[in-house]
């Protein structure tokens, strides 16, 4: 089903990460009669001004949510609002109740509201970084993120949540899953590209995993793909090329303390209030998870990335 | 020495491209650490191999016994499809899990070309025109007692059924002479389990002794086009007996010309 040209409301949850902004900015070029509302818990500030653009900072709240659903009639929800996982991102409570109960409150509403397509943004990390790890992790590769980490409960649970209330929902609304790999790019402040562009960071010696990584413009090109093209269910997204992690700093070129494995764990835990490097990446800095991207290129094509891992890296340093 | 190097250098360069390959083999990598266990395999070793003429330029499932206590064997094999076979290739053998997982040595071993083994790694790299290298024999392989030396434990059939569904040939292969690496060992199993590692061998050598090996392949197997990736295991394990069986009557053909220390390959 093409969508795009039904797609004339738009909410975009999560408005202040840059993702959200290059999306919205991508949707009104394609379709300048659109209307973008755009949420976000946090201050929100650099939102592009455009008259197709509203947005505005609120509590994720049931109440909140449905003043706004009853406002705009949204037929289309993209919910980019997930919250990391770095030390600095605040308590447990707070994440729990953005990323679970938020989402439950957002689907419940998409369907009282009988929204047609809601996208929503999970991650690579609900596969979780182990070492028998297969290389290209199919899309119903078992979730174990959260085996040896507490923190990625709730980014598994929401996954796992999205994807029951998808298969259940099916037949009324269509909704899709997006498991991307590293996002990367000059505006985007994801914990990856942090420690990638931090001086003096510490790189494992003795492990050396195979990276994948989807420049921030690809990305929210895929997100308006999705909501216009993509039938429901769960799509990795990464593009054909890995790369290691060693060769990534490289790329960067930023200098990178090099120790074993051991003092990078000492270290993230000492450093915790200057180094913002949730403790649960320490996995994926020594084994990989690495995607399969061949559901999302039968639907949307082979030549979906404009940039590959390499330039997206390139891109990163010369910013 | 310098000059073959030469030679299958530019032979395994035009092979492979100069980038890493998704899991991880850097070639450039792969064939520097040639250079240094060639070495210990033509003159350590002594390792002379044996049917070479069955390899063809064409992926193979590469299926051997399983000797000597440490992984040598797989390193030998290695070299010898690197260094000694007319298509030469970087052969990429299925290691266990537990490999993978250790510092340094899972680098190591992922940049040399080896790969998790489990059949997702296993079938793509199959279709990428790869060759690999499978101990069906497992842990349980190597980790044996003097009194078991070079007696074939039972295969698994994980292999089999990725031979079917990848259409691949079975190469068997056997070697000889790698068990008299630890003469003298005993499995501390109860060790191995509080450590959780997959075998603690306990030898009276710590280096493994320059017993000459020498490496058997046998003729490319083929399995029947009609056969299921998904048949009974009843169904299959006629043709498991028949490749055990292959690599058991290599493996007693090069026992019966064992070479000793003393009968090293100038």
């Amino acid at each position: 089903m093409n969508h795009s040209l039904a797609m004339k409301s738009v909410l975009i949850i999560g408005i202040q990460g840059a993702l959200a902004k290059i999306t919205a900015e991508l949707l009104i070029k394609k379709n300048s009669n659109i209307k973008i509302h755009g949420v976000d818990s946090r201050d929100i500030d650099n939102v592009p001004s455009r008259p197709q653009l509203t947005y505005q900072q609120m509590k994720y709240t049931r109440t909140n949510f449905e003043k706004i659903f009853r406002e705009f009639q949204f037929d289309t929800i993209l919910h980019l609002g997930r919250l990391g996982h770095s030390p600095a991102m605040g308590n447990i409570n707070k994440r729990i109740d953005i990323n679970l109960v938020g989402t439950n409150t957002i689907l419940e509403l998409a369907q009282k509201f009988q929204c047609k397509k809601v996208v929503i943004l999970s991650t690579h990390h609900v596969y979780g970084a182990l070492s028998d790890n297969s290389m290209f992790l199919k899309e119903d590769s078992p979730l174990r993120g959260s085996f040896k980490y507490a923190e990625l409960r709730d980014v598994v649970e929401m996954d796992q949540m999205c994807t029951n209330w998808m298969w259940k929902n099916q037949n009324s609304i269509e909704t899709v899953v997006l498991r991307p790999c590293n996002i990367i790019g000059p505006q985007i402040k994801n914990s990856i590209t942090q420690f990638l562009k931090t001086p003096y960071a510490p790189l494992p010696v003795d492990y050396n995993p195979m990276f994948q990584f989807v420049h921030e413009f690809d990305m929210a090109n895929i997100i308006v793909d999705s909501a216009e093209k993509l039938k429901t269910g769960i799509y990795n997204v990464a593009g054909d090329d890995v790369i290691t992690l060693h060769e990534a700093a490289k790329i960067i070129n930023v200098k990178k303390l090099k120790v074993p494995i051991v003092v990078v764990e000492q270290l993230a835990k000492i450093l915790t209030p200057v180094w913002k490097f949730p403790h649960y990446l320490i996995d994926y800095l020594k084994y990989p998870s690495t995607l399969d991207n061949s559901e999302l290129k039968k639907n949307l094509g082979d030549d979906i990335f404009r940039f590959t891992a390499i330039e997206a890296l390139e891109l990163l340093k010369s910013h | 020495m310098f000059k073959q190097f030469k030679a299958i250098e530019a032979d395994l360069s035009l092979r492979y491209s100069k980038n890493r390959d998704p899991w991880g083999l850097e070639p450039k990598r792969a064939i520097a650490d040639l250079k240094v266990i060639w070495p210990f395999y033509h003159y350590y070793f002594n390792v002379v191999v044996h049917g070479k003429e069955n390899v063809k330029d064409r992926p193979y499932m590469v299926v051997s016994n399983h000797t000597g206590q440490v992984p040598i064997d797989g390193l030998l094999i290695c070299t010898a499809f690197a260094t000694e076979i007319d298509s030469p290739r970087i052969l990429r053998p299925l290691i266990e899990r537990f490999l993978t997982s250790l510092p340094f040595l899972g680098r190591w071993s992922s940049e040399g070309g080896a790969v998790l083994g489990d059949r997702t790694n296993c079938l793509n790299l199959l279709k990428r025109g790869e060759s690999v290298l499978i101990f069906p024999e497992g842990v349980k392989g190597i980790a044996k007692n003097t009194k078991d030396h070079y007696k074939l434990q039972r295969f698994t059939r994980g292999f089999l059924r990725m031979a079917i569904a990848s259409g691949s040939e079975i190469l068997p292969i056997a070697v000889v002479g790698a068990e008299e690496f630890f003469p003298y060992v005993i499995h501390l199993k109860k060790l191995a389990h509080f450590f959780k590692i997959p075998a603690f061998p306990l030898s009276a050598n710590l280096f493994p002794l320059p017993s000459p090996v020498d490496i058997y392949i046998g003729e490319p197997y083929s399995l029947p086009s009609g056969l299921s990736p998904e048949a009974l295991d009843e169904d299959l394990d006629f043709y498991l007996n028949e490749i055990e069986q292959k690599i058991q009557q290599l493996t007693q053909n090069g026992l019966k010309n064992r070479r000793s220390l003393m009968k090293r390959k100038k």
